[in-house]
């Protein structure tokens, strides 16, 4: 490793210090609290229960950081997994299926970015429409029921593990390695961060702002597409109604990452990192027995207090303005 | 490109409501309004499509309209004013709320529609102290089907043993009413212990997750209560994910199709049957009867019963 990689490494993880000391923190004290915790196959499990909301959160991420908000997504789990499911139970091939259910979500993805790009709509609205039509659609498409029962050979996605690591876990470190090698190496992610910071510069700088726009929209949808994939394939079964509220999950493990609402800021590890704070809370809070009223309010308190440790560690570091 | 996005979104709209057009024609002398809790659930939908079938025999129309959320009683209150506009002659409804719903009845009560409530009570202390009244409750006991299940998994262990619930939305009276069965049953066995029960809030999803970690909490768990078949379907995948399947009684709520497949083929052990489509045939029936001026009682039972291997390709709600 050059000097170079060395500093940036120390950096990246030092940008990351807040939510990971509140990530370090809230297991500690669930270690303490509950003698089941701190297991491996619990550790494995909580990964698992979070690749869903994680995946989501990357393609959050994109979007946020480039100063929008995409609340069309958890709809999005819900019509993709039934194009999905109703592929392999036309007799498809597993790879065409699982390809259909992401380009679907990158189509649906891209729509959104359409409307907000070209028709100038406020992101906030042009996905809330979507949202709306894409659940809809869902529930058209089963009369509100749901597709399930599927084969080992698709089933393997979810269940079966490679070196003993879950697939669902592959695919996660898969999908967060190459988010943050498009979001910190390539055009389109330095594009993403100049949009979000400055949309009038980055106009006036020459880039196709219509375009990237759409593109990561179409992204954000594609991988939606895949937690929608992952999702059917653990619960054998794809319902129209799937999904629900996983857009304020996602938007929660983004910001509790440290992106910003106001776009130009965000990183990928912090996603990860959010989606996993809010993985081991609920899981933590499974394991205490905490009463379900109170459980809602653990949550909530701990998204405040994650962005709130986030944001004021951040004041004191030189970095803490950047990206 | 920016100038033919309007006009398409606006052809769009305008299809769509040339669409919708004929519904919006002024309702015939015996409408019926019908408030579905959802029809993202298949036993709802079990629900409106006998209650379509048995309105065409009576010779009258059902508008029905739902939620695009159980719990979203705000919205629900909202179609029911709705359909009070369109001047319904009658007005059924199975609440999202046990409370909420009741401004609605007094709206009801005050035009003098007959309002029927379907499958899950309405709170009858607080519809009195407002002043409201209903002209039928047609549904099955949740309670009685609670202790169904929870005298099923006594006899399934023994009367011993770790017992997991997997819980409805909070403050749902229907999911409420079934645990409350399930713990009078559970209760009647001192070896018998409840050692979790977590909210999962009638979701397949949270189903898997919270019952995969409530095995990690509670690994000596051999019993699973859901109240609702989604959980419990979600729960039999975590099961499956944990290499336990057969290993847990799994007990589900509603009998929907995919419940009983599972239980045909081992992976579930048993599920409540309550009979969605029955409902909605006497809820309809009531409403043609009331509207003839026949009289009806206030209460109408529709009929609940375990389903089990042995009588899931008998009869059993089909």
């Amino acid at each position: 490793m050059t000097a170079q990689n060395c500093v940036t490494a120390r950096v990246v993880l030092a940008r990351e210090s807040g939510t990971l000391i509140s990530l370090v923190l809230l297991s500690g004290i669930l270690a303490a609290l509950s003698p089941h915790f701190l297991t491996l196959p619990n550790l494995v499990n909580i990964v698992q229960q979070s690749t869903i909301i994680a995946i989501i959160a990357a393609g959050m991420t994109f979007v946020i950081i480039s100063g929008g908000i995409d609340l069309s997504v958890g709809s999005l789990v819900a019509l993709t997994g039934l194009i999905t499911a109703d592929l392999l139970h036309a007799g498809f091939p597993v790879w065409t299926a699982v390809l259909a259910g992401l380009l679907s979500g990158f189509f649906a993805g891209s729509i959104n970015g359409i409307l907000i790009a070209y028709a100038h709509l406020p992101p906030f609205i042009a996905t809330l429409g979507t949202m709306s039509v894409a659940r809809g659609g869902a529930l058209m498409y089963v009369g509100g029921g749901s597709i399930s029962g599927f084969g080992p050979e698709f089933r393997f996605l979810a269940h079966d593990a490679f070196l003993g690591i879950p697939i669902p876990v592959i695919v996660l470190i898969g999908v967060f390695f190459l988010s943050h090698i498009v979001l910190t190496r390539t055009k389109l992610g330095r594009y993403a961060y100049a949009i979000g910071g400055n949309e009038t510069a980055a106009v006036l700088a020459g880039i196709h702002v219509n375009v990237y726009k759409s593109v990561i929209y179409g992204i954000c949808g594609m991988l939606s597409g895949l937690a929608a994939v992952i999702l059917t394939a653990r619960l054998n079964s794809a319902q129209s109604v799937a999904g629900t509220m996983y857009e304020l999950d996602a938007i929660a493990a983004s910001v509790i990452g440290g992106a910003s609402l106001l776009g130009g800021k965000g990183t990928m590890l912090g996603a990860l990192i959010g989606a996993l704070i809010m993985g081991v809370l609920r899981n933590g809070l499974n394991l205490l027995n905490v009463p379900s009223y109170v459980q809602q309010v653990a949550i909530g308190g701990v998204i405040i207090a994650a962005v709130y440790v986030d944001l004021s560690l951040k004041k004191r570091t030189p970095w803490g303005k950047g990206q | 490109m920016m100038r033919v996005i309007p006009i398409v979104l606006w052809s769009v709209c305008l299809l769509l409501s040339s669409c919708t057009k004929k519904n919006g024609d002024a309702q015939p002398a015996n409408a019926v309004g019908f408030a579905i809790n959802t029809l993202n659930n298949p036993f709802f939908v079990d629900m409106k499509r006998a209650a379509e079938e048995t309105a065409e025999r009576e010779g009258i129309r059902v508008i029905i309209q739902a939620t695009e959320r159980e719990m979203d009683v705000e919205k629900q209150v909202q179609i029911l004013e709705n359909l009070l506009q369109l001047e319904v002659k009658a007005l059924c409804a199975t609440p999202n709320g046990s409370k909420e719903i009741i401004p609605a009845i007094i709206r009801a009560n005050q035009k003098n529609i007959p309002f029927i409530v379907v499958d899950s009570r309405v709170d009858r202390k607080a519809l009195e102290d407002a002043g409201g009244h209903i002209a039928v409750f047609v549904g099955s006991d949740n309670v009685e089907g609670g202790r169904l299940a929870g005298r099923y998994i006594a006899q399934r262990l023994g009367n011993k043993g770790q017992v997991a619930v997997l819980e409805g939305p909070a403050g749902h009276e229907t999911g409420d009413s079934r645990l409350r069965g399930f713990r009078q049953a559970i209760a009647e066995s001192p070896g018998l212990a409840v050692v979790s029960s977590q909210l999962a809030s009638f979701d397949r999803s949270q189903g898997y997750t919270v019952f995969q970690n409530i095995l990690s909490a509670q690994p000596g768990v051999q019993a699973v209560f859901a109240c609702n078949d989604l959980m419990a379907l979600g729960a039999i995948e975590a099961i499956a994910a944990a290499g336990k399947t057969g290993g847990i009684v799994v007990v589900g709520f509603d009998a929907i199709d995919e419940a009983r497949r599972a239980i045909r083929e081992g992976r579930m052990d048993a599920t409540v049957a309550q009979f969605p489509s029955e409902m909605g045939r006497v809820a309809i029936e009531s409403a043609a009867r009331i509207l003839r001026g026949e009289s009806v009682p206030p209460e109408i039972a529709t009929k609940i019963e375990l389903v089990t291997r042995e009588n899931v390709d008998a009869k059993a709600g089909e």
